[in-house]
């Protein structure tokens, strides 16, 4: 049961780098730039993520999975809001859709997915006297440390996107360039 | 702003691998407080519902 939890902190973990790397491609192959409410659902995304590397660092733990759930309602509510504010009929939404839906309504299927799988995973969890773990990192194989780098190379990369395109301060409710761009 | 939450939130990863799970866990706390004030901070325009 113990193998099952990990893996399954793996998927999440390697779903959360997915998607946003996905976002990438959208954001740099397509110009599709993100809104301030697109950018903390991205935020909400690496913060579900962090619960997910906690678990595969330190082993399953209510605490970590305490992290993904304040994530994923954090993205419910940034990515909620988006879907009511274009949610009139006649508003063509913001950005494209894919697969005939806008990407925050993705979003929002994504995080209540995410709700639903840390559930499953705390229904598996192993009970207090049964869990090996505690406060000390565990030796972490290939597969896991794959999706750890993965997951900061790509929270990373989004603190320098982000800088790109909004500065240090206040981002445009609808950016059409780069503020880095405009300024070399 | 947001840049620096993304910042944060690397830092904690960062901690967590490194093995110093209170840190990280103590800079989640930090990045999700500045997340919400700055999702208060963008959420201005009234929304067009009516119920």
């Amino acid at each position: 049961m113990v193998t099952l939890v990990r893996i399954g902190n793996w998927l999440g973990a390697m779903a959360v780098a997915g998607v946003l790397l996905a976002a990438f491609g959208l954001q740099f192959a397509q110009h599709e730039l993100p809104s301030p409410l697109g950018m903390l659902q991205r935020v909400a995304f690496v913060l579900c993520g962090l619960g997910f590397l906690l678990n595969l660092r330190f082993g399953s733990q209510p605490a970590h999975y305490g992290v993904t759930v304040l994530g994923a309602l954090f993205g419910l509510v940034a990515a909620g809001r988006q879907v009511l504010l274009h949610i009139v009929p006649g508003d063509k939404g913001y950005g494209s859709p894919l697969g005939g839906l806008h990407l925050y309504t993705w979003t929002v299927g994504f995080f209540a997915a995410t709700l639903l799988g840390v559930a499953v995973l705390l229904l598996l969890s192993p009970r207090e006297v049964e869990r090996r773990e505690g406060r000390h990192a565990l030796p972490m194989g290939r597969l896991s440390r794959l999706a750890v780098w993965l997951l900061i190379l790509v929270t990373l990369a989004n603190a320098v996107a982000t800088f790109a395109l909004c500065g240090p301060v206040d981002c445009p409710d609808n950016p059409t360039g780069y503020w880095l761009l405009r300024r070399l | 702003m947001t840049a620096l939450i993304f910042l944060l939130v690397a830092i904690a990863m960062m901690s967590a691998l490194g093995g110093r799970r209170g840190l990280s866990i103590g800079v989640f706390g930090l990045s999700l407080i500045l997340s919400v004030a700055w999702l208060v901070h963008h959420m201005t325009d009234a929304l067009p519902l009516s119920f």
